[in-house]
């Protein structure tokens, strides 16, 4: 289990992080939301040792993480970054071995992860003369290619096309089914929700929430989507609170009234056609826990 | 399968991709390609010299055929190989033109004329008016009822030194600038590389990715290894070009001295190599863009341009100037300076010792505050970072 403890940072007068307490199981994807700014990417270079924290523990396996151990995790910074004039096979070669792989291991491990990633033909290319897309995939391969037992990776979806998106989600699923945790953070919500096992959003240097996106669910008021009866039909009734109507049907949150009680309203007001509890997707999840006054100013 | 990777590798494999990345460049086979040409036709150009300039021919009229021994003898006084030919007036204008007699000696007392073609040698001048001066001289003494020899003998300075006059004394100055400039040229050349190698990995951040697995200091240890080595293997190179180009061409007549000088070129290469390498790193580590990087190292230029400047211009006409003996002593001066003053013959055992040891006291803390400075910029990237705040900060 990757046990991420209570670290905190500061930055001069700005606290980065607060505290920020989650875990990874093996095997489990890790959605790691929040907006610009709010800690992702101090947490992961925590994580991997590239910034020291000011407080609090990351452990892996019950043992704080030390440089052994960071040698065995994959990382891909936010900041992409290879030689421009390495060619991409020597590049990749050259990070399997500074990860401890001999060199025959290497070579095959690049091999594999090249060919996976639909980069072999241009093994014996400068990175810089490949296409952004394309250094994004060998960026993914430096990841991967030591066989890492942890996976870190901030923003690895973003700039990539569509297909490029299915190959990345399916490469983290499948080392995630392999007994790895992999930690990644995005801004395509939808993306994590689909493919994560659990989520966790950070706010200001705080995890304001994680864990499975039905579990964030769990937190707010009950709501019901109901189509059918004509607009309006919702306004002043008792113990519900209307979010939004409109031709498409009208959503209600429950605040004292019972479902079974705006069922009857609505059947009393007209035919009913739907009658389904709301589960917000994680956009909606996101925004009310971001917008939540969860964010502290700096005291002292 | 993955291994534990000790520091040692870890360096080791940082410094083997630093050499080969190196090696392979155009701009390293070029540059070594172009330094090995300027350095051939050096060698062409002394040896040509060498063979041409001492010797002259010189024509003669009837009217000044009596001078020639006067003549020789001036020559001889000179180092200079003198072959003269009496021609007619006429002929000798001809063969004057057609570059078969260096100049034509011509006329009588008081009317003198040295004609050459569009100019005359000036050792050839100074050759032929000793000898009419002599000549002249003698004549006026002998027609006053002197003795000219007793007269001479009576002018005569005798010259002597405390030490023995060192014969080799030009070789061993050659020696000396071809090693001041030698040193400068890899300190410098492979100095700047180092710092460009931090800021390529800084602007590229790839950086974040390396020391994601590997620390800091191996990361600068390998760099610095690997390409100090490359810096190492051209100045081997072509000073094995040089010494044996110019041995065999007959300008340097004195192995022991040059194989000497080719030693401690090596040493204060690695040494010099250490100090300033280290420097450029830290300077290197502050910026984050190619473009920045030359503010922030010319200042390095200045401790490396000064001794250089001293030993190709002070030391070769003082050779024992106390200003050049002080400085050769100070550590940032001393790699270019005490191997120009060694080769010259004027820097005693001792004294190189005592610099080497400052030196290397000096490379024990600047190497300290350059890995400090590194390791707390390096991956700080925007504006540049105040050095006060790189050597104070924490990561």
């Amino acid at each position: 289990m990757l046990d991420i403890g209570g670290i905190s940072k500061r930055f001069g007068q700005v606290r980065a992080l607060d505290h920020v307490t989650f875990t990874v199981q093996p095997g489990e994807l890790f959605g790691f939301v929040g907006s610009n700014g709010a800690g992702k990417t101090t947490t992961m270079r925590i994580v991997l040792g590239v910034l020291t924290s000011d407080g609090g523990e990351v452990r892996w396996k019950g043992r704080p993480i030390d440089a052994d151990v960071r040698r065995r995790i994959g990382y891909m910074p936010e900041e992409r970054g290879l030689y421009p004039k390495m060619k991409v096979g020597e590049q990749l070669e050259y990070l399997a071995r500074l990860h401890g792989l001999d060199a025959a291991d290497a070579r095959a491990s690049v091999e594999r992860w090249t060919s996976r990633l639909g980069v072999e033909a241009r093994i014996r290319d400068e990175v810089q003369k490949l296409s952004l897309g394309n250094q994004q995939r060998v960026q993914l391969c430096a990841a991967l290619v030591h066989d890492p037992e942890v996976l870190v990776l901030d923003e690895p979806f973003s700039g990539l096309d569509p297909v490029a998106v299915e190959v990345m989600s399916t490469v983290l699923r499948e080392k995630a089914d392999t007994g790895v945790p992999v930690i990644f953070s995005s801004h395509q919500l939808d993306l994590v929700e689909r493919l994560c096992d659990r989520v966790g959003i950070i706010s200001a240097g705080r995890m304001v929430a994680a864990g499975t996106v039905d579990e964030l669910r769990t937190g707010g008021a009950e709501r019901i989507d109901v189509s059918g009866p004509p607009p309006g039909w919702a306004d002043g009734l008792a113990g519900v609170r209307v979010v939004e109507s409109g031709p498409h049907g009208t959503r209600v949150e429950l605040d004292g009234a019972s479902d079974q009680d705006v069922l009857r309203a609505a059947v009393a007001a007209g035919p009913v056609h739907s009658f389904a509890p709301h589960r917000p997707p994680l956009t909606e999840l996101y925004r009310d826990v971001v917008a939540a006054p969860a964010v502290t100013e700096e005291e002292s | 399968m993955t291994a534990p990777l000790t520091p040692g590798r870890a360096v080791m494999l940082v410094a083997r991709r630093e050499f080969t990345t190196q090696v392979r460049s155009k701009s390293f086979a070029i540059g070594l390609l172009v330094t090995i040409v300027i350095f051939a036709i050096y060698i062409a150009l002394f040896s040509f010299i060498g063979s041409q300039s001492s010797s002259n021919t010189l024509g003669v009229t009837s009217s000044t055929a009596s001078l020639e021994p006067a003549l020789q003898a001036a020559a001889r006084a000179q180092d200079r190989t003198l072959t003269v030919t009496q021609v007619d007036r006429a002929t000798g204008e001809a063969q004057v033109a057609d570059g078969d007699l260096d100049a034509l000696f011509d006329g009588g007392p008081g009317s003198w004329t040295l004609l050459g073609k569009d100019t005359v040698d000036s050792s050839l001048q100074q050759v032929v008016s000793g000898a009419v001066q002599q000549t002249t001289l003698t004549d006026a003494l002998a027609a006053a009822g002197q003795d000219p020899a007793a007269v001479a003998a009576r002018g005569n300075v005798a010259v002597d030194t405390q030490e023995p006059v060192d014969p080799e004394r030009g070789q061993r100055l050659v020696l000396a600038i071809v090693v001041a400039v030698l040193l400068f040229m890899s300190l410098v050349g492979y100095g700047s590389a180092v710092a460009q190698g931090v800021v390529e990995e800084k602007s590229s951040r790839v950086v974040e990715l390396l020391l994601s697995t590997i620390r800091p200091v191996h990361l600068l240890t390998g760099k610095i290894l690997g390409l100090g080595l490359v810096g190492l293997v051209q100045l081997l190179v072509l000073s094995a070009i040089g010494l044996v180009g110019s041995l065999a061409t007959g300008i340097l007549t004195i192995p022991n001295a040059a194989a000497g000088a080719l030693v401690s070129a090596v040493v204060w290469y690695l040494l010099g190599f250490f100090l300033y390498a280290s420097i450029y790193a830290a300077a290197g580590s502050l910026v984050s863009r190619q473009e920045e990087l030359q503010s922030t190292i010319a200042p390095i230029m200045f401790p490396l341009f000064i001794p250089f400047i001293f030993a190709v211009s002070v030391l070769p006409n003082d050779p024992r100037n106390t200003l050049g003996t002080i400085l050769s002593f100070i550590p940032l001066f001393s790699p270019t300076l005490m191997p120009a003053r060694a080769a010259m013959g004027v820097a005693p055992l001792w004294q190189v010792l005592v610099a080497i040891v400052l030196t290397i006291l000096a490379i024990v803390g600047v190497v300290l505050a350059a890995a400090r400075i590194y390791r707390n910029s390096v991956l700080r990237t925007g504006s540049r970072v105040g050095l006060r705040e790189a050597l104070r900060s924490r990561a």
